[in-house]
């Protein structure tokens, strides 16, 4: 079995449950914006909903992978059900769990610059700021496309990192050119949190442990977001 | 500089125009209220009837021994101004 770095075993399964929380979250607004979308016909909508959707999709991935990694017993089952159609060659080799590792990349990575892209607009404060974000994502992906041949998972949770400062710069601006909007607060302390989880994320090769405070935070932000999501349409 | 109004706020605007008078205003008070020209504010009406936001209610004035204009507000028009406060509060959390 490959596994992207060792974590608490047992801590085995809360994860999981965790991230199904976030991708039940994620549907709602997925959804909520589609439904928006469905009013006004405003592309920024269907964006959206497109984003929340990457990452329902890759917290689904994840899901899957974890579990197939923690538990023999979903291993059986899918080497029953898919055994008729692949055939007896059928294992769980590197390359599949490669495979479901690269797809939770790469539509969390996706759906963050999605998010990234669609917060960002001209505001009329912090300008520089704004501009420097961008010459500052560019820079990054260079020196990233330089260095990844030297990494392995850190690469990804450093994109991620990187990203998800950026969304949270541009929600901090959406804070302020709101005037301190319970829900745009709520939104920006969302993804903070997100993003604490995700800058230990990238030290869990020193201390497991990191993880699961990574995994916490992360919850947190999610139902930071649920919250947002529930004072929004309870209205 | 005020930004131009889309479709939809146009729409808010006016709905919520009736909705401060109490649900019912004369079509005259609604062109004030609203900001819009008679001419725009009458194609916008005929759309909201159609959708079923609004009614005109014909009403006798004993005063001006002659029946007047009303615009009612229906159940449904009130429903479209929540739907729309909440789709104002999406796009001010997420920053749209």
């Amino acid at each position: 079995m490959y596994w992207l770095f060792y974590t608490p075993q047992w801590f085995n399964g809360w994860d999981i449950a965790f991230d199904l929380v976030g991708l039940l979250v994620t549907f709602l607004i997925a959804a909520y914006s589609w439904r928006i979308y469905g009013l006004n016909r405003e592309n920024k909508f269907k964006y959206l909903s497109l984003a929340f959707l990457l990452v329902s999709l890759s917290l689904l991935v994840k899901a899957f992978s974890s579990s197939v990694l923690y538990y023999g017993g979903v291993r059986e089952v899918i080497v029953t059900a898919l055994g008729p159609a692949v055939g007896p060659e059928l294992r769980f080799s590197e390359i599949l769990y490669r495979s479901a590792f690269f797809a939770q990349m790469v539509t969390t990575l996706g759906a963050w610059l999605l998010i990234f892209f669609i917060s960002q607009k001209s505001r009329a404060r912090l300008n520089k700021l704004y501009e420097v974000s961008q010459i500052g994502l560019f820079v990054y992906l260079i020196v990233l496309i330089s260095v990844v041949a030297n990494f392995q998972y850190v690469v990804f949770y450093l994109t991620s990192v990187v990203l998800l400062a950026l969304i949270v710069l541009n929600y901090y601006k959406n804070y302020l050119n709101t005037d301190g909007n319970s829900n745009a607060w709520r939104v920006l302390t969302s993804f903070m949190l997100i993003f604490f989880g995700n800058i230990l994320f990238i030290f869990v090769s020193l201390w497991d442990t990191l993880y699961v405070f990574g995994e916490v935070f992360t919850l947190g932000g999610y139902l930071l977001l649920l919250w947002t999501y529930h004072s929004i349409v309870s209205r | 500089m005020a930004t131009r109004r889309s479709r939809l706020e146009l729409i808010y605007d006016i709905l919520l125009s009736i909705q401060n008078k109490g649900g019912r205003i004369k079509p005259t008070h609604l062109m004030y209220k609203s900001n819009l020209s008679h001419k725009l504010l009458n194609s916008y009406l005929e759309e909201l009837m159609q959708r079923e936001l609004v009614q005109i209610q014909e009403e006798f004035s004993r005063k001006k021994l002659k029946s007047t204009k009303t615009v009612v507000l229906t159940d449904k028009g009130i429903g479209f101004l929540a739907e729309y406060r909440r789709m104002r509060d999406f796009t001010n959390a997420f920053g749209l």
